[in-house]
């Protein structure tokens, strides 16, 4: 039984790799494996993105390293392509594991052709139909009152999807924030609110953004249960996200889950310099000594099915190819033209949108106007 | 520094010192806020990341080290209670420079500005005001996309009870700030985002300001008004440029602030010239230039010898990968300057 509203956040293997606990049976070695491969690929993944912002190939990027285990454990939780996701900017890895295709998170990332969001969006706000991963929207919580809705729809239509919400610790000061979380809870809708607590809101300091203890706790004011978990172990993330869905799902209401993780580099691109502002060098030391990654390696080192480097390697270097490839077929696709602008605004296109496109197609071609 | 009861007035212009030095934009902002907060204990600064991290731009870097925690203070990530806490601030005495991130991220507290900010002195029956500034970076041409590039004044322009000014220059930047701090009304301050750097001019070493509510010609001219505000400045500068270089004699008018407008400035160049053409990167439907092309108009009717024209963005959210293709750049404003002189 996983109870809510510990006040330690439940774990189930020690950053050293020791299990606190004994491990359900289902962490088999190919598990633990899987998950380990799947972690490291986002990692790199983050690392490769970050070299083609360098290269000026594209304009911002938000990474998520530190924070694999909370967004892939999450993923393990849920139907992909059937649950719903309302996800917030920082949940490529997310989207990953959901299967969303590197192709196409490169593709909206440089904004080409292929790009689903049709280069709309600021890069790697992400938003795939297919996968119900709906649209990132930068405003931070504005996503939380419509995931409520979304499950509000999902128990209406009586269907057997559940919604999540993500958000980061700072989303959870916002008014929307309490009006979605509220929102879903009166309506006993099929919602599962996860916080990927990565501690810093930019320059804030969890600890100044709020004064309860933690942000599972603030679950109790709406009256549903919420779960306080370390968001760097990935067994503790599937076992508390899995409880907590199936919660959900079996038409109890909405849940809060907080995960308790670190963001390890900067904030964005535009942040490089955390630590001359802000942070310090020990807390990221600290932090980096609880990484989700080496965590796994730790643990199945102990069961004796060690990773080796030449498996770390082949990880890497087709995470890499696999990047490189995708880029080279986004970029092939060319870039959207400026006539795609005037679309997606409305479902036609009313005749002040006729005009301002005849306007620009004359200015764009030379034509007079 | 000190300085006397009448000098805080709003549009108290000091003489006095000759020197001036040369700022950027954000560099402005930055002195502006230092000084009045030097000046006067009631001035409190807060917002996302204002305080160790000094902004996302920086525009707040070192004032919390100046000042201290209790003056300059980071907020929760609520602009709702970033507004509607300054409310609260002000009508009790305060005066609070509060800042939003990005203008984009003003909808959270939006109903606070719409609801409170706006309100308060009118039904109260002037009991309550809130003198306060909201600072907010606006516009585009930073590769943003919709949240770090939209341009919103007009809706504040329409809510009646807040003023709304957006500098273009440096000089402007510092003493349209002081004013608005200085001011007995709540003023929302747009900050032109891709002019923080790109902006270099003279400020004086004096104290002075730049008074809510008066536009300032930017160059002499006799064929056309050329009129805009804000991060489009400099595009229309290089077009009245560009037209010089083919006999056209433009004048080019920088609004400074949106709300109250120098209607009089406006009015008597349009009868000079005849010909008006408005800029600004808002969306074209309900732009706040419509307005001012709805007074010229009405009372300028008798001098106009051409329709007046609008170069303004479209009606789209911002997008991404179009940044400079959204934006009315120096060859959009000649050509509708050259149609408007050809009408
Ligand atoms: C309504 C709104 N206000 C401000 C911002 C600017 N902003 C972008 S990210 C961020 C911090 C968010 O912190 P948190 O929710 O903890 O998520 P994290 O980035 O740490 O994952 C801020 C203030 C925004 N995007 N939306």
């Amino acid at each position: 039984m996983i109870e809510p509203f510990t006040t330690q956040p439940i774990r189930y293997v020690d950053p050293d790799g020791t299990p606190t606990q004994a491990l359900p049976e289902k962490y088999t070695p190919e598990l633990l494996r899987d998950l380990h491969a799947q972690m490291l690929r986002a990692r790199e993944f983050d690392r490769k993105l970050i070299t083609l912002l360098r290269q000026g190939r594209s304009t911002f990027y938000a990474q998520a390293s530190g924070m694999e285990a909370t967004q892939i454990g999450l993923a393990r939780s849920l139907r992909a392509g059937h649950d719903w996701v309302w996800p917030y900017y920082r949940d490529h890895v997310l989207g990953m594991a959901l299967g969303i295709p590197v192709f196409e998170l490169l593709s909206q990332y440089l904004g080409t052709n292929s790009d689903t969001s049709r280069g709309r969006q600021m890069p790697h706000h992400f938003a795939s139909k297919r996968f119900n991963f709906a649209s990132v929207s930068s405003s931070i919580a504005s996503q939380v009152p419509p995931a409520a809705g979304t499950a509000i729809a999902q128990k209406y239509l009586g269907t057997d999807e559940i919604t999540v919400c993500t958000f980061g610790d700072g989303a959870t000061s916002e008014g929307d924030w309490h009006a979605g979380v509220n929102m879903a809870a009166v309506n006993k809708a099929p919602c599962l609110f996860v916080c990927e607590n990565n501690q810093w809101a930019i320059s804030m300091h969890s600890r100044d953004q709020m004064s309860s203890e933690n942000v599972a706790i603030k679950a109790r004011a709406y009256g549903i249960p919420g779960f306080y978990v370390d968001g760097n172990d990935i067994i503790a993330v599937m076992e508390v996200c899995t409880h907590a869905a199936e919660w959900v799902r079996a038409g109890h209401g909405a849940a809060l889950v907080e995960c308790l993780t670190y963001r390890v580099g900067s904030h964005s691109n535009a942040d490089a310099d955390a630590e001359k502002f802000y942070r310090t060098r020990d807390e990221v030391n600290e932090w980096l000594g609880r990484d989700p990654i080496a965590r796994v390696e730790a643990l199945l080192e102990r069961l004796g099915h060690p990773v080796t480097p030449e498996e770390r390697t082949g990880i890497i270097e087709a995470t890499y190819r696999e990047v490189d490839e995708a880029v080279l077929k986004a970029e092939a696709t060319g870039e959207p033209d400026w006539r795609i602008m005037f679309e997606d605004v409305y479902s036609d296109l009313p005749d002040h949108l006729r005009e301002q496109e005849a306007f620009l197609r004359a200015e764009q071609t030379g034509g007079a106007q | 520094m000190t300085a006397t009861k009448e000098q805080y007035q709003e549009g108290a212009v000091q003489s006095g010192g000759e020197q001036t030095r040369t700022i950027t934009l954000i560099q402005a902002v930055t002195e502006a806020i230092a000084e009045e907060m030097e000046q006067d204990s009631r001035v409190v600064l807060f917002g996302e990341d204002v305080g160790a991290r000094g902004g996302v731009f920086m525009a707040t870097a070192g004032l919390q080290e100046r000042f201290g925690k209790k003056r300059v203070f980071d907020s929760p990530l609520s602009e709702a209670s970033i507004v509607g806490a300054a409310v609260g601030m002000a009508v009790r005495g305060l005066r609070p420079i509060a800042e939003i991130q990005f203008a984009d991220y003003i909808g959270p507290g939006f109903d606070q500005i719409l609801s409170q900010v706006a309100k308060i002195r009118y039904r109260s029956g002037g009991q309550f005001s809130a003198p306060l500034v909201i600072r907010t970076p606006s516009g585009g041409g930073v590769k943003g996309g919709h949240h770090h590039s939209q341009s919103p004044e007009s809706y504040y322009a329409h809510m009646a009870g807040v003023k709304v000014v957006m500098p273009s220059t440096p000089y402007d930047a510092k003493g349209l700030l002081k004013a608005a701090i200085r001011s007995e009304d709540p003023v929302m301050y747009f900050e032109p985002k891709r002019l923080y750097r790109a902006a270099k001019g003279e400020v004086p070493n004096h104290d002075y300001t730049v008074k809510i509510g008066e536009g300032v010609i930017r160059r002499e001219g006799s064929d056309l008004s050329l009129i805009g505000y804000g991060g489009v400045m400099p595009d229309l500068l290089k077009a009245a440029e560009a037209l010089s270089a083919e006999g056209v004699s433009v004048e080019v008018i920088d609004l400074r602030s949106i709300l109250p407008w120098d209607r009089p400035l406006v009015l008597q160049s349009v009868e000079k010239t005849g010909r008006a053409v408005l800029v600004s990167e808002a969306p074209r439907t309900a732009n706040f230039m419509g307005e001012v092309a709805y007074v010229i108009q009405e009372q300028a009717f008798d001098s106009l010898t051409a329709p007046v024209a609008q170069v303004a963005g479209f009606d789209i959210p911002y997008p991404y990968v179009q940044d400079k293709v959204y934006l009315p750049g120096a060859n959009r404003i000649v050509a509708a300057c050259v149609k408007t002189l050809n009408y």
